[in-house]
């Protein structure tokens, strides 16, 4: 009898273990981690007053990783629920069609100046960035990567392994050039003289895309305009000339 | 919202498709995107010759509409390729310095660049009108 029961298959008691392992290997917690730590960015972002130093993606992305490496989760068991909100990612960006054609208005008077300031300041700005990869030695992905740093990450996730780069890498590096130029581009302004609105804003979205748009919504109406125009052309610029160029 | 959602994710097929056809080894979601904005413009001249609203047609408004909802959410879409920076800490420990200042250095020159150029060609279209 007693036997019997120590043999039993089901032992008796609560089942710590296996029930933490069911929720380790859910497809789920992947999902459930992402949205915490993202909704703690938003709350974060919101208290220091849109800092851009405490961009709700860089804290969600931060949060994440740390809780993976603490819970010792391998990225392809954590990506298993994840890539769900990836895949949402290729409609949103077809959505971004709506707010470029909104903006439109804005570039009635300007569209050359603007054309212009997108192909050759964007094509300045990246040129030099990959000359110094170049001159550092970095590596073939980082640099194939690093084309993709002045155009918003979306696209930079969706376009860097076209180009031969890897698509977290570029994803971090567009993050880094969106908050550190979000930080310094208002008082680059100031040191070079930059007043026209539509000029910092321009620049603003070239540079440091949906950060910088942000930013430059904050600086006024058609900062933020120009902004938004300017991250959405460039990513399209850069998406239909860099796979032919790199 | 579901016929907003329909649209976005008939155009983003139609990018892939499109990509795909001519082998253009362009993301299907920027073609996509691409391809609604001129759907967009196309609707916004057809719309003004025959002297009807440019907004809501109720197919697009919606599309406005979802759009309105999706976007905010949009940086969140990006978190879980993000993550996959996991991957390359060594790449990161190897690169991540000279990164960083090739992206500050790049930036300290581009945005000056590009506002100036902006700046100097609205001056110069200006002058011209006056």
């Amino acid at each position: 009898m007693t036997d019997s029961l120590l043999q039993s298959p089901v032992p008796m008691g609560l089942q710590w273990s296996a029930a933490w392992d069911s929720v380790i290997n859910s497809g789920y917690l992947g999902l459930f981690i992402t949205l915490l730590s993202f909704q703690l960015g938003l709350k974060l972002f919101a208290l220091s007053k849109r800092n851009p130093l405490l961009h709700p993606v860089l804290v969600s992305v931060l949060a994440t990783c740390a809780v993976l490496l603490s819970l010792n989760i391998s990225f392809a068991q954590y990506y298993q629920g994840a890539q769900f909100l990836s895949l949402l990612l290729g409609p949103v960006i077809v959505a971004l069609a709506v707010p470029l054609y909104e903006n439109l208005k804005a570039l009635r008077q300007y569209w050359l100046p603007f054309l212009l300031a997108n192909v050759l300041g964007g094509a300045a700005t990246i040129g030099i960035a990959v000359a110094l990869s170049h001159t550092f030695g970095l590596s073939t992905e980082t640099t194939a990567s690093m084309w993709t740093k002045s155009i918003t990450t979306a696209f930079a996730i969706e376009l860097a392994p076209e180009l031969g780069g890897i698509a977290a890498v570029a994803a971090a590096i567009v993050m880094v050039t969106g908050i550190v130029g979000a930080v310094i581009g208002p008082w680059l302004f100031r040191l070079t003289g930059i007043e026209h609105s539509a000029a910092q804003g321009t620049a603003l979205g070239i540079c440091a895309h949906a950060v910088g748009t942000a930013r430059a919504l904050e600086l006024g109406s058609q900062q933020g305009a120009f902004a938004a125009l300017s991250m959405s052309v460039m990513g399209i610029l850069c998406a239909f000339v860099l796979p032919w160029l790199v | 919202m579901l016929s907003g959602l329909i649209i976005l994710c008939g155009f983003y097929l139609l990018g892939e498709f499109v990509a795909t056809l001519f082998q253009w080894p362009i993301p299907g979601s920027i073609l996509g995107m691409l391809l609604l904005f001129v759907a967009l413009v196309g609707w916004g001249l057809f719309a003004k010759t025959r002297l009807i609203s440019a907004e809501p047609t109720t197919q697009a408004g919606a599309l406005h509409q979802t759009a309105k909802q999706l976007l905010p959410y949009l940086p969140l879409f990006i978190v879980p390729a993000s993550v996959g920076i996991l991957n390359y800490g060594e790449l990161l420990q190897r690169e991540g310095i000279a990164l960083l200042c090739i992206l500050v250095v790049s930036l300290f020159v581009g945005i000056p660049v590009c506002g100036w150029i902006m700046q100097r060609l609205i001056q110069m279209k200006e002058a011209r009108h006056d």
